[in-house]
């Protein structure tokens, strides 16, 4: 335990004070939420540095309070404490400005729409200046990057789950984004769609170099799309451990059989049930 | 004999697929059917006219009495019409309201909800002595009733677009007004829809209510008018054109769902219930 913190210690450090600013930049963030006339702390000094270009993943129990960390770098929810940046400005003007690209469990399409009309939505809502044939065009262009060319004039009833939520990706590109914000974008998926949905991540993060954050309880998928996963406890919330995922890229099929991936799967494990297993 | 088995046995026992009757038919069937016990009950029973006619009795009413049971389901149908439009629309802006002035909307949603509460029909001699015997306390009378479903059901869908969805929105900097736009008004049609056609059930009674009443034509007066003379096949005569009335009416709201909301979801009678 010691001698992974000691190896993990001076990279956290490092990547905060880094010369060049991380793109995602949270320095102590605590939240509290009024339940029942009650301030509940639920998160709890957490920093956190994402350099540019870079794919983090934040992984932990249930209630660790990794959505709402993730809502809280979207600018979705203003910290009690602390101070976030994306992009050098505050999350909610970043957001503004289209440097952030969101993507949540549920798809959330829209059903009198069609899939490029969905994936075109939130560039129109952001831009009014955009005109509806570029906004098609982008989307059309995005949807032939998350592979459903052909699929452009079908209706979300008509798609599967995982196409549907290839759509919300594609929304979400269609922004140009800079950022990349996921909360668990598979979560609903079963485990074939999931393996095929992170190989299409992996795909776009390797194409477009954007930096990603990716909320997921998966072990499995933390591993193999990260540079960097981030551990968090519950109890307070608090991020117990930054593990780097020093796996050689590009990753692909020979990645699952490296040793380096069953150490760092090892790992994570030993992590989330320590952190479940002993209240601080 | 044996030639004959000889000549059928190749062909494998039929499987018979029987395609299902369509809707209309099996509706129709059972339509028959209570007609027809409902003849031989009155004839086997001699049950007198006046308490309960024959279905051949009725439709000779029907006949005899064709073009004053036109007027009246004009008459009727008109006040329906203008009922209906009036109550959808203000049980549209009253959603809108509620949903777009959070705080009013507030106050004025336990006033609709009591207010619902009161007997409707208790008010209809209210709403003659305050508006005459013509068309106008029908019309008002239709609104009290049936506005309440469209407002229901516009707002529930007006509230019920995904919280992550708005979060979406609320990203890009959308305002109120532009979600309120392009999504939940949107969204909330197909509950629009499926409140307006409880709606038009309603104003099918608010008319006829109305003409209880006090009225000098329509359905519900020819209704009130035959009781007092004792004349049971006309009520009925009445009551088949009320039925057949609202039977239409119904269905116009409904083709009207099916243009303009084709992806809400269906009332499908094909669909096993497993």
């Amino acid at each position: 335990m010691t001698a992974a913190l000691s190896v993990v210690q001076p990279l956290s450090t490092a990547s905060a004070a880094s010369v060049a600013p991380a793109h995602i930049d949270a320095r102590n963030i605590a939240v509290d939420f009024v339940v029942e006339g009650r301030r509940q702390r639920v998160l709890n000094d957490i920093s956190l540095a994402v350099p540019k270009g870079s794919f983090v993943s934040l992984i932990g129990p249930s209630g660790c309070g990794k959505s709402t960390l993730l809502k809280v770098l979207a600018g979705l929810i203003t910290p009690t404490e602390g101070q976030v940046t994306v992009d050098g400005i505050a999350p909610r003007e970043a957001a503004k400005r289209r440097v952030i690209g969101l993507a949540f469990q549920e798809a959330t399409l829209l059903p009198w729409k069609n899939a490029v009309e969905n994936a075109a939505f939130l560039l129109q809502t952001a831009d009014d200046r955009v005109s509806k044939a570029d906004a098609m065009a982008k989307a059309a262009a995005m949807l032939k990057l998350v592979d459903l060319e052909g699929a452009e004039r079908k209706m979300p009833s008509q798609l599967s789950g995982g196409m549907r939520q290839r759509v919300a990706i594609a929304r979400a590109l269609a922004l140009d984004p800079q950022v990349l914000l996921m909360d668990e974008p598979f979560g609903a998926l079963d485990a074939i769609t999931r393996e095929e949905m992170s190989r299409c991540l992996l795909d776009i993060w390797e194409r477009t170099g954007k930096t990603i954050v990716l909320v997921t309880h998966s072990i499995d998928e933390a591993v193999f799309l990260s540079r960097e996963v981030h551990v968090m406890g519950t109890n307070p919330a608090r991020i117990v451990e930054t593990l780097p995922i020093t796996l050689p890229l590009p990753r692909n099929d020979d990645t699952f059989a490296e040793p380096a991936f069953k150490t760092a799967e090892k790992r994570l494990r030993t992590l989330l049930f320590e952190s479940k297993r002993r209240p601080a | 004999m044996s030639a004959l088995d000889a000549a059928s046995a190749p062909a494998p026992r039929a499987v018979t697929v029987r395609k299902p009757l369509p809707d209309a038919v099996l509706a129709l069937g059972l339509i028959a059917a209570v007609t027809i016990a409902w003849e031989l009950a009155i004839r086997l029973f001699s049950v007198p006219t006046f308490v309960l006619p024959a279905p051949s009795a009725i439709i000779q009413t029907l006949i005899e009495s064709r073009v004053r049971l036109a007027r009246a389901a004009a008459s009727t149908a008109v006040e329906i019409s203008l009922g209906f439009v009036l109550a959808a629309l203000t049980g549209i802006l009253i959603a809108l309201l509620i949903v777009r002035f959070e705080r009013f909307g507030r106050a004025l949603y336990p006033l609709i909800v009591l207010f619902q509460n009161v007997p409707k029909v208790a008010l209809a001699p209210i709403f003659i002595l305050w508006f005459g015997f013509d068309l106008a306390p029908k019309i008002v009378l239709i609104v009290v009733i049936a506005f309440f479903p469209v407002a229901i059901d516009m707002l529930a869908g007006l509230q019920s677009v995904e919280p992550s969805f708005v979060a979406l929105m609320q990203s890009v900097g959308a305002s109120r007004g532009k979600i309120l736009m392009r999504v939940r008004i949107p969204h909330s049609l197909p509950h629009l829809m499926a409140g307006l056609k409880v709606a038009i059930t309603f104003s099918v009674i608010g008319a006829i209510v109305g003409e209880f009443a006090g009225a000098n034509q329509g359905l519900g007066y020819v209704i009130e008018f035959a009781s007092t003379q004792l004349d049971t096949p006309l009520i009925f005569a009445a009551l088949v054109v009320v039925s057949v009335l609202g039977l239409a009416f119904y269905y116009v709201v409904e083709l009207a769902e099916r243009l303009l909301v084709p992806w809400a979801p269906k009332f499908d009678t094909h669909r096993r219930i497993a």
